[in-house]
């Protein structure tokens, strides 16, 4: 075992005992309440992911990217859930970026595979290859079907080295629960592995938010420290807030770590109840915002030079699970200004893994 | 445009799109028109509890097949940390 394995090793396993502590004390303290009528509702595993087909040019370059990033969900009871996703990416340029014929390959990446123990409201125990909770990029807008832009911000690549994913323990759940609120957390410890499909590298953090249920605004904040060759400390704060009464989303993130400091904002607005022929209420526009400043020279999968990136888009929403995407996006940095278009289309897929049963 | 001015531009739709948003809030507060379901004193249901999380990050789905469904809220408790409680109200509400 590498030498100081101990001492870094020594305040995550506090941090996390502390967690578990707390979450056992406000369980005790959980008020009582009315029970509730019971339900037919199934565990059968399930398939599930997204499947999308983006036509992307960038600075002139054309990258086709058909890519299908199925997920299995395996319960074992109500308690225990056994979660994968493989994300299978094909990545097609032209043989001399402009002209030729297409060629690439398809990359298969293990995303997630994990087991998760679903304790009680206080305290989710998962263990495996987990998606690293940091700011609201990673675990949440990954998946093609549920982003607004294709492109991811460029501090996505903040707090989720190397892989995305961590290899090891997650503890997550509710801190606290009122009709007005809810305290949330997720604490994590990560092992460094090399091993193909599970690549993580040694972290630990966690991540917090407050949501405020009848506004609809979350509020949050993510610490990682990286434990590897020179320690790292990354931060993000964020708000994500979706009105009650506007079908707006709005997202807005700050990121800071020793390789530089940026924030995106995004507004994603459906014209779904503007007095417009019925069909054009289904499309979104979306705009986002980004700025990232550099730090000791950037690297790591960020900038090395500033940048700022704006961003338009406009979905259409075929159905709840298919949509047409498109977007246009400008960065600006001293190397050069480049325009980013996309379009495309995704689909999100569910359904049992087993066919139904007939009657 | 320069990007100075874009910039510029898309910071005040953002603060823009977030004012229209607070006002129509308040607007509604000041109608009153919260219904009696949502105050917080009436024990909270399963359509509260999906309305208040369920497009939080995501279009949910229209509809879900009562034989997953169990397993696709233990999936979501994970992801949005509902609570035990929510989840057997989200359940009865889903998969009645
Ligand atoms: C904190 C964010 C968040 C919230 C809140 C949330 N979801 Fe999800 N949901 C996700 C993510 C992320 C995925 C995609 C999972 C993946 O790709 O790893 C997803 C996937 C799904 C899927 C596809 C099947 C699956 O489980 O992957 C369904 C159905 C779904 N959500 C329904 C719901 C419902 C119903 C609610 C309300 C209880 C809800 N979601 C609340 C983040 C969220």
């Amino acid at each position: 075992m590498p030498r100081g394995f101990h001492k870094q090793i020594r305040w995550p396993a506090a941090t996390i005992a502390i967690v578990v502590s707390l979450a056992c004390s406000l369980r005790a303290q959980t008020p009582q309440v009315p029970p509730v009528p019971e339900n037919h509702a199934g565990h059968v595993p399930v398939i599930s992911g997204g499947f999308a087909y983006i036509h992307n040019v960038n600075g002139g370059v054309t990258t086709l990217l058909p890519q299908i990033n199925p997920i299995l969900l395996v319960p074992f009871g109500s308690h225990v859930l056994l979660e994968s996703r493989t994300d299978f990416t094909g990545f097609f340029q032209r043989e001399n970026q402009t002209s030729g014929p297409f060629k690439g390959k398809v990359f298969k990446t293990v995303d997630f595979a994990q087991i998760d123990w679903l304790a009680n409201s206080h305290a989710i125990l998962s263990v495996g290859k987990y998606l690293l909770p940091f700011g609201l990029y990673n675990e949440r807008l990954v998946p093609v079907w549920i982003r607004n832009l294709q492109d991811s911000p460029i501090t996505a690549a903040i707090g989720t080295r190397t892989s995305g994913a961590g290899d090891g323990i997650m503890l997550r759940g509710l801190v606290l629960q009122r009709s007005a609120y809810s305290i949330q957390y997720s604490s994590y410890f990560s092992a460094r592995s090399g091993v193909n499909q599970l690549e993580a590298a040694r972290t630990a953090g966690g991540d917090s938010s407050i949501y405020l249920t009848r506004l609809r605004l979350e509020a949050g904040v993510s610490y990682q420290r990286f434990l590897q060759q020179r320690n790292i400390n990354s931060v993000a704060t964020y708000i994500s807030w979706q009105p009650r009464t506007v079908p707006l989303d709005l997202k807005a993130e700050g990121d800071f770590n020793y390789n530089g400091r940026g924030y995106w904002t995004e507004a994603a607005y459906r014209l779904q109840q503007l007095p417009i022929p019925a069909l054009a209420r289904n499309i979104q526009l979306v705009t986002r915002m980004q700025q990232f400043f550099p730090l000791h020279g950037g690297g790591n999968s960020l900038p090395t030079v500033d940048t700022h990136r704006i961003d338009f888009g406009l979905n259409y929403y075929i159905r709840d699970d298919i949509r047409f995407v498109s977007s246009y996006g400008r960065s600006f940095s001293e190397r050069g200004n480049a325009n980013v278009w996309n379009v495309g289309v995704t689909y999100r897929f569910l359904f049992p893994l087993f066919p139904a049963r007939k009657k | 445009m320069k990007p100075r001015s874009l910039v510029q531009v898309l910071f005040l739709f953002f603060i823009t799109a977030t004012a229209t948003a607070i006002f129509s809030y308040g607007q509604q507060q000041d109608q009153s028109k919260v219904p009696a379901s949502q105050k917080p004193q009436t024990p909270k249901t399963g359509e509260q509890v999906f309305n208040n999380n369920c497009s939080r990050c995501h279009t949910p789905p229209m509809a879900i097949s009562p034989r997953i469904t169990g397993t696709i809220v233990m999936h979501m408790r994970t992801r949005a940390r509902l609570s035990r409680q929510d989840e057997k109200l989200l359940l009865q509400y889903l998969a009645p």
